[in-house]
């Protein structure tokens, strides 16, 4: 089991989080024209990294609040966790 | 019209598990609270309000994590940045949120029949809690409040007391009597006497 430092509630164990995707995909932006080839790569286009993976994570028993978790896919090791709004 | 409680069919009054050759005043004891007023209060994120400047029941809001204000008759939980339950014996004191809380500034929600109230009271109450819900509860101390799962169920626990503890603990009302089951059965080990 995983324990993940909620950036609001403090460290607490894998079983309140579930997984949000890949936390550096980039929405177009809005009422730009793009080709389907680009909203496409949006949609369903994800790197699979062995280490080193920004993701998303919400802490749905807890705060219910989105966060940002440095993780490594190996090791599972957290490097660590981000407020959704923070630049990493 | 009738309201019933959450809890109406399920809590069955007495002494269950291993209660034998017990002191039962020593025993856990497990109750259904009714009745109270829960009220959750999210602040907007585009409010500019300070929450520093409003008083509630003589309470003032805090964001601090897994923090409980209270005073005799009301608590008021942290649930979540900007987000708060309030929970009161006063059930008048709706009227005063809607004077106090703007809604254009807050979400204010009345949950108070959306919610089973179970209160544990005893020495083992962490002992309970720690075989189905994976927060440390070495660290949890009077007046702190955690969102967790037990057993895969969500819920709010609120301690209220260390001597001994008394721990209350809020689960969505459909969920209650799995809930309410989970407790009981991690409570047989101690033997517990439902009051």
């Amino acid at each position: 089991m995983l324990h993940i430092k909620c950036p609001h509630c403090g460290l607490r164990s894998q079983n309140e989080f579930t997984y949000g995707g890949d936390a550096t995909v980039k929405r177009p932006e809005l009422n730009k024209e793009i080709s389907d080839q680009e909203w496409d790569n949006f949609v369903y286009l994800r790197k699979s990294p062995r280490g080193n993976h920004l993701e998303l994570w919400q802490h749905i028993s807890g705060c219910r609040q989105w966060i940002k978790v440095e993780r490594d896919t190996l090791t599972h090791e957290i490097f660590k966790t981000f407020k959704a709004n923070e630049e990493v | 019209m009738t309201s019933i409680s959450a809890l109406n069919y399920t809590h069955k009054l007495g002494l269950f598990g291993n209660h034998e050759n017990k002191n039962e005043q020593n025993l856990l004891k497990v109750s259904e609270i009714k009745n109270l007023l829960i009220v959750q209060l999210v602040k907007y994120k585009n409010s500019s309000v300070s929450i520093e400047n409003i008083d509630i029941d003589n309470l003032k809001l805090k964001n601090e994590p897994q923090s409980v204000i209270s005073n005799k008759d009301t608590r008021i939980l942290w649930n979540g940045p900007y987000n708060w339950f309030l929970i009161s014996i006063k059930k008048d004191l709706l009227k005063v949120i809607y004077e106090v809380f703007k809604n254009t500034e807050f979400a204010i929600t009345d949950l108070s029949h959306s919610r089973a109230i179970i209160e544990l009271e005893g020495n083992d109450v962490k002992e309970v809690l720690k075989k189905g819900c994976p927060y440390n509860f070495n660290i949890f101390n009077k007046n702190n409040c955690i969102n967790s799962t037990f057993n895969g169920i969500a819920f709010t626990a609120d301690m209220i007391d260390v001597d001994p503890y008394k721990v209350r603990m809020f689960s969505l009302r459909s969920f209650g009597e799995s809930f309410y089951h989970s407790i009981t059965d991690s409570s047989l080990e101690f033997g517990y006497k439902a009051i």
